[in-house]
């Protein structure tokens, strides 16, 4: 195995577990890795920042003589003029640009995909046409079925009344409004199972990398580490509790 | 304070350590339990599958470090499919720190399948913007990425002829973490530029898209780790979204139990407290 | 000079927005290369929007350091990182024969830019977020109570959903990936649909008040 390739497991797994000791207490070797993963990222961010810069201004501009981009190029730069007291108005004309143009490019879109296409799919045949004639499906494991098709246009409708605060919810309001909360709780129970489920999902990722990572083939970097970590961790707890109190 | 308040106010790190042993031991010891593939996982696989050959999808990465273990299994597994269909791959990301991931898993899938660069895949990266970037790839495919991420002009590739814009693409399937993902494309892309679309997510997100799945806006849906385990059984390559899901049945049951055990304390508490006032 | 300051950024958003507005339904070519253009400039500006955010972050540590204020020994950390990430990424790897220029791989070799987000960044970002874990059982131990029906339905829906997507509660109990299905496909998507309605009205609305100036939150403090 490569030099790179085991000394790249045992930072990985190094870190990892200094990550992993906050589960027992805030501790500098957490502080440690907490300030390195902001440094890492905020250095990843600047390098793939200058990449762009040439990518897409400075080879356009310079080597295929695309100059229109420096109308963007300007405008990007009037943003800067925020760290210059005396001249953050002139930001004002670049924050002005961007967010007119996203909210231009956002209401008709969203109105088209968030709105209309929601609504056209809640308000559909409540029976459906066969050969026959028209006939009622109420098969629940079929959500396009019509008994679903119901269900669901009265949980939109009712959670809509919920959220509806402009006029007082009593008499039929609050019967709908009402309704609308149960349909919310079992939304939300649905959203914490997911939710348990993702996070699980992101310690057992952690956790298998840790187990290759304990294979004899990286040194059983796992189980050397974690001795280390347990061992600075007991020494620092107790320096902790040797160092007198502040006093005042 | 009787037993029902010691136990509710037991030390937070024994709750940790049984969450870590039920994670851990099922990755040690799998059991390998059968997985059930659910309609939504089934529909983007069986859109992939009818393709034919030589048509193009495009895969955005559209996630950071943080949803790895969820989502780069998700990828890995399309990848393998679009691969082995033969497909024309483009690959690409919205999210800035999930750049280097996305190039991994495009670079070790292609090698493993014997896919090359430029004449069978290409990989664009990153590019600032998200909907304004999607709307310049739906209006010209070129002037949002004249170059791929190795710096090669994209007019000048095998993989893109033919390629103009978003609507000469057959499918896209946008894998996402969070906002800049799967709505994104749906509103700033498929709404005017009618390619199909479809999605990966994680488990936070997933029940949020559950309406653009009803709607027919996505055709498919691959939520979590769950997902990314059926796909992983629909194309015959079981790996580690398989392996995790041992532990997740275990934890899943784990958080069942601690539940229930909180509220079996709570009402024993609420029923000593009423006896007393009773009193 | 007060127009420059006041009046000519709402008269700027203004423009902007009726006029990407309305093109959404002009589909007339010059139309179309106008969205192309336009398009193109926002994600070169968009370049300058993290030159921004990361200068933020310099600030706030530079100051620690200064000041020696408790933990600044961290703060060099934190420079340390960046600088140390900064050199890999514009660092010469003689195994590629080439400059990296911000390149994780180069031919299938790995730099060492490469090397420290692999085995530095995706660690500890996985890591961090991976500690969400033990909290979400913590929490869900300490308060997730039924002390109404309400609570109590959301409990039970929570429990057959957590049941129903793994394959040990679909082997113990069949039905529960049923119901968990049905919870998803008809309740929970009703429930989203009307939030997600919810919001896009409001969306819509507060851009249409940033359009005509009712809001303008979006241009900051400083001098006018």
């Amino acid at each position: 195995m490569s030099f790179e390739l085991l000394l790249g497991a045992w930072v990985a797994t190094g870190l990892t577990l200094f990550i992993f000791t906050f589960l027992y207490q805030d501790n500098p070797l957490f502080k440690l890795a907490e300030h390195l993963y902001v440094g890492v990222s905020v250095g990843y961010t600047i390098v793939k920042d200058y990449d762009l810069l040439v990518r897409l201004i400075y080879e356009p501009m310079v080597k295929q003589g695309d100059w229109s981009l420096l109308i963007p190029l300007g405008i990007g730069t009037l943003m800067l003029a925020r760290y210059i007291p005396k001249a953050t108005w002139l930001s004002r004309i670049a924050f002005a640009f961007i967010v007119g143009v996203g909210s231009g490019l956002a209401i008709p879109r969203i109105i088209s995909s968030f709105i209309l296409k929601q609504v056209e799919d809640t308000v559909r045949p409540l029976v459906s046409i066969v050969q026959g004639g028209p006939t009622f499906t109420y098969n629940l494991l079929d959500p396009t079925s019509n008994l679903n098709t119901i269900v669901l246009l009265i949980g939109v409708v009712s959670v809509l009344f919920y959220f509806f605060f402009s006029i007082e919810h009593t008499g039929p309001v609050r019967v709908a409004a009402r309704t609308g909360i149960l349909f919310l709780m079992v939304a939300f129970g649905a959203a914490f199972g997911y939710t348990v489920m993702a996070r699980m999902s992101l310690l057992i990722g952690r956790l298998s990398d840790l187990i290759e990572y304990a294979d004899p083939q990286y040194g059983r970097a796992s189980l050397w580490l974690g001795l280390a970590t347990v061992a600075i961790l007991l020494l620092w707890n107790v320096r902790q509790r040797e160092q007198p109190p502040d006093k005042g | 304070m009787n037993f029902a308040e010691r136990m509710l106010h037991i030390d937070r790190r024994i709750i940790f350590l049984v969450i870590g042993v039920c994670t851990l031991l099922p990755l040690l010891y799998p059991v390998g339990l059968a997985i059930k593939v659910s309609p939504e996982v089934r529909g983007v696989h069986d859109y992939i599958e009818a393709l034919p050959e030589g048509s193009v999808f495009l895969l955005s990465m559209d996630y950071d470090p943080a949803s790895k273990p969820e989502l780069y299994p998700q990828a890995v597994a399309l990848l393998r499919q679009a691969f082995r269909k033969n497909l024309r791959v483009i690959g690409m990301t919205l999210w800035l720190p999930g750049t280097g991931l996305a190039d991994q898993v495009m670079t070790q899938v292609a090698r493993e399948m014997g896919k090359v660069s430029g004449k069978d895949y290409v990989f664009l990266g990153w590019s600032p913007g998200s909907g304004s970037l999607i709307i310049n790839m739906g209006q010209d495919l070129y002037k949002a990425f004249p170059t791929d991420y190795y710096g090669q002009p994209t007019r000048e590739l095998a993989v893109l002829k033919g390629t103009q814009t978003l609507r000469d693409v057959n499918y896209v399937v946008s894998l996402a973490a969070g906002t800049s993902g799967i709505e994104t494309w749906y509103v700033y892309g498929k709404d005017k530029y009618k390619f199909e679309l479809g999605g990966g997510c994680t488990g936070v997100i997933a029940p949020g898209l559950y309406p653009l799945l009803r709607s027919g806006q996505i055709n498919g849906l691959i939520g979590g780790l769950r997902g990314a385990a059926e796909y992983e059984v629909l194309i015959g390559q079981k790996e580690r979204a398989v392996a995790g899901m041992d532990a997740q049945s275990a934890t899943h049951f784990a958080i069942i139990v601690l539940v229930i055990l909180c509220n079996v304390f709570y009402l024993l508490i609420r029923t000593s407290r009423k006896q007393g006032e009773a009193r | 000079m007060i127009f420059l300051r006041r009046q000519l950024p709402l008269v700027i958003t203004f423009v902007m927005g009726v006029v990407f507005a309305a093109q959404y339904y002009v589909p007339h070519p010059r139309s179309e290369l106008m969205l192309t253009e336009v398009t193109k400039w926002l994600q070169i500006i968009g370049i300058f929007a993290l030159v921004l955010g990361v200068t933020s972050l310099f600030h706030i540590h530079a100051v620690k350091i200064r000041r020696k204020e408790p933990g600044w020994g961290y703060s060099l950390v934190l420079y340390a990182g960046i600088f140390g990430t900064i050199a890999a990424g514009f660092s010469y790897s003689s195994t590629a024969s080439q400059w990296v220029n911000g390149k994780e791989t180069i031919n299938g070799i790995m730099t060492a830019f490469g090397w420290i987000y692999l085995n530095m960044m995706v660690p500890l970002q996985g890591s961090m977020f991976a500690l969400l874990a033990f909290f979400i059982a913590s929490a869900a131990y300490r308060s997730f109570r039924a002390r109404s029906r309400e609570a109590a339905l959301l409990l039970i829906a929570a429990v057959i959903v957590m049941m129903g997507r793994v394959p040990l509660g679909e082997m113990l109990l069949p039905a529960s990936g049923d119901v968990t299905q049905w919870i998803l496909n008809v309740l929970n998507a009703s429930v989203r649909r009307a939030i997600l309605i919810g919001i896009s009205l409001g969306a819509v609305a507060l851009s249409l008040k940033i359009i005509f100036g009712i809001e303008r939150a979006y241009l900051g403090g400083g001098k006018e």
